[in-house]
């Protein structure tokens, strides 16, 4: 049986104008101009919105869908940058322009900065918990911040929008990760929940200008053509992290562009080359599978994640975690 | 000694005349001092037209006594104090100790006349948060339990807002996070933004699970639970030394401890000591100069199966996932 997809059109502001849209859109209820409502047949739960200054300001979805929606934000030519974290117990389905890409957990690719004449759609499991934060952030008030951290000239062409977009897709890093596990164990109504909110943002956007300021600047205008096609392969490799590498050649084709260009571009969005992006993505699900339980000796996951040789995956997951894979494995399986 | 009178508040026409009084000048959100005596760093942000936010991190090579003497009565100051050293705070004639091992927490109403000296030798971290006393009250009603005290507790012929207090361990892990980022630029301002907001709603949190310890507990025995906290402090690095002991040490009985230390903390003795732990292992963690190996032994967990164990349940991510992702 398919049911019909709800689909839902907004966009976001600084200020607290949009959520008027969801009340008129789909019947949701606004209490003091911040906490949002979904109507019981739609979804459980809702949203709080909340400006923390005149830069910045918070959205904190926690919600529980009951039918399937489309929900789209369309592209504005509003004056901000929009960042997400998802950090829902089930993979939330995103898409951008025409590619679905997953966030979430299993996925873990949690985090998302993009400008806000992107477009995006999001279609959320149904009966599993989304939970998720965007920040809203002015444009000249991100520029201003980032300015602090890099030379005047590379800032000013980053900002420049004839020359460049502002693009980045990423797991969450931990601090912030720590940060709203904290967040997520505290009731929407407790008192001192605003407090904490507009704590968590800040600390978020302070995070985020330590972490881009150590991203190698691309600069490079991006089509949504590009966008697609770059977001195609990543999640060809995310999909088939069983397998070996195919390639850059094989995936330069897939995004049908010349080899040097797609490695520029799959670098800026993903911020690592598509084999260490491979690689990394490979052996958190390795990580995954060690204390699955599902497993009994290094080698079985190592044939699992495609090494023909397990001295060879024991040697690089050490490299990347620091502790041997027969250590994860023998303290899973030793558990009661 | 030196003296120096000034006054705070939400709005910022104080800060000229601290400046002068410590004899410094202001620049920008500074105030500068070339006095070798008081070296280090004095930030001051008004965050809203509600809430200003004043950082002071220097180290004293003379003794000073600050006294507050304020013009304006419309605002809290919360005084989030991690001094080292000697400092101590008069009030009515009353000294009390006050920094990391004492009272951290102060809170003022405007209106109270203090005296706060600071010894030579001794380095303060505080951040004063200032808070119109409309704002401060917004926030109480938002508690129900305080609806119906709220009035009388603004009613200053009626009441005087002060207590002392201690800060609640995430509210010490907000300070050192801010003392970590660099002090200055906007995102400094961010920074300074996300710890006071957040050092308000934990004092919310506290003051929702305080009052009925305040009621029922003699001064002494906080004190000794003070003290006791102290004592584990200072033993991080050892096992936890049993509530027998530490019961024997606070002259009380092992359940009257275990009871009023909860209360106090609103954590167990040894859940205290393993998040402080914990804490301390995760900031040895993020220098990346210590295995997990060097840091569990350095603070006595088990081995390091154990530690990334309790990381893990601590904070989500098992210690080499964040180190990899920071």
């Amino acid at each position: 049986m398919t049911e019909e997809r709800i689909e839902f059109c907004y966009h976001y502001t600084l200020g607290p104008e949009w959520q008027q849209q969801i009340v008129a859109g789909i019947g949701a209820t606004l209490k003091d101009n911040k906490i949002l409502t979904m109507p019981g047949n739609i979804a459980d739960g809702g949203s709080i919105f909340l400006e923390v200054n005149p830069g910045l300001s918070v959205l904190l979805l926690d919600m529980t869908f009951k039918v399937p929606v489309a929900i789209t934000r369309i592209p504005t030519d509003h004056n901000y940058y929009m960042v997400y974290f998802d950090i829902g117990d089930e993979i939330t389905t995103h898409i951008i322009g025409n590619t679905v890409h997953k966030a979430g957990y299993h996925a873990k690719l949690g985090m998302g900065f993009m400008d806000c004449s992107m477009q995006g759609v999001i279609m959320p499991p149904i009966g599993k918990r989304s939970y998720s934060l965007r920040l809203l952030i002015q444009k000249g008030y991100l520029k201003e911040l980032a300015a602090s951290t890099r030379d005047l000239e590379t800032n000013n062409l980053l900002f420049d929008e004839s020359k460049n977009t502002l693009l980045f897709y990423s797991h969450i890093d931990s601090r912030s990760k720590i940060l709203l596990s904290q967040l997520k164990e505290n009731d929407f109504t407790s008192p001192s929940f605003e407090l904490k909110l507009k704590s968590t943002a800040s600390y978020l956007l302070g995070y985020l200008m330590e972490r881009a300021s150590r991203f190698e600047p691309i600069i490079n205008k991006l089509s949504n053509q590009d966008i697609e096609r770059i977001f195609l392969t990543s999640e060809y490799l995310m999909e088939n992290l069983l397998s070996e590498f195919p390639g850059l050649q094989k995936m330069a084709d897939m995004a049908e562009m010349s080899v040097s260009k797609y490695k520029i571009l799959f670098k800026k969005i993903l911020k690592d080359s598509p084999n260490q992006f491979f690689l990394n993505e490979k052996l958190l699900l390795a990580q995954q599978l060690l204390s699955s339980g599902n497993f009994s000796s290094v080698q079985e996951v190592a044939y699992e994640l495609g090494y023909s040789s397990p001295n060879y995956f024991t040697k690089v997951y050490k490299n990347m975690f620091q502790v041997l894979p027969g250590d994860i494995l023998e303290k899973q399986n030793s558990k009661p | 000694m030196k003296e120096v009178i000034h006054q705070y508040g939400v709005e910022l026409d104080w800060v000229a005349g601290l400046a002068a009084g410590i004899g410094g000048y202001v620049e920008g959100n500074y105030i500068r001092i070339a006095d070798e005596a008081q070296q280090g760093n004095r930030y001051v942000l008004q965050i809203n037209d509600q809430l200003t936010a004043f950082i002071i991190d220097v180290t004293y090579r003379q003794d000073v006594v600050y006294k507050l003497r304020n013009t304006r009565n419309d605002f809290v100051g919360l005084y989030f104090n991690l001094s080292e050293g000697d400092s101590i705070h008069i009030l009515n004639e009353v000294t009390r100790s006050f920094g990391k091992w004492g009272y951290n927490l102060g809170i003022f109403d405007a209106s109270l006349n203090g005296d706060f000296q600071v010894k030579s030798g001794s380095t303060t971290y505080m951040i004063a948060i200032f808070i119109k006393k409309s704002a401060l009250k917004q926030y109480l009603l938002k508690i129900p339990e305080h609806h119906q005290i709220v009035e009388s507790v603004f009613n200053s012929e009626l009441n005087t807002i002060v207590r002392f207090d201690r800060m609640s361990n995430h509210a010490w892990w907000l300070m050192n996070e801010l003392r970590k980022a660099p002090p200055s630029g906007p995102l400094y301002d961010v920074y300074i933004t996300g710890t006071v907001y957040g050092l308000i709603a934990d004092y919310l949190d506290q003051i929702i699970n305080q009052e009925i310890i305040i009621e029922q507990v003699f001064p002494e025995d906080v004190g000794h639970i003070i003290s006791s906290q102290a004592y584990l402090s200072a033993h991080i690095e050892n096992a936890f030394p049993g509530i027998h002991f530490l019961a024997g040490e606070a002259n009380m009985s092992e359940t009257k401890y275990k009871k009023l230390f909860k209360k106090i903390n609103g954590i167990t003795p040894h859940g205290f000591f393993q998040s402080n732990k914990l804490s301390y292992a995760k900031e040895m963690l993020e220098t990346g100069q210590f295995t997990i190996g060097e840091i569990a032994d350095k603070f006595g967990f088990f081995d390091s199966t154990h530690l990334i164990e309790q990381f893990k349940n601590t904070y989500g991510v098992p210690p080499k996932e964040y180190l990899s992702q920071l």
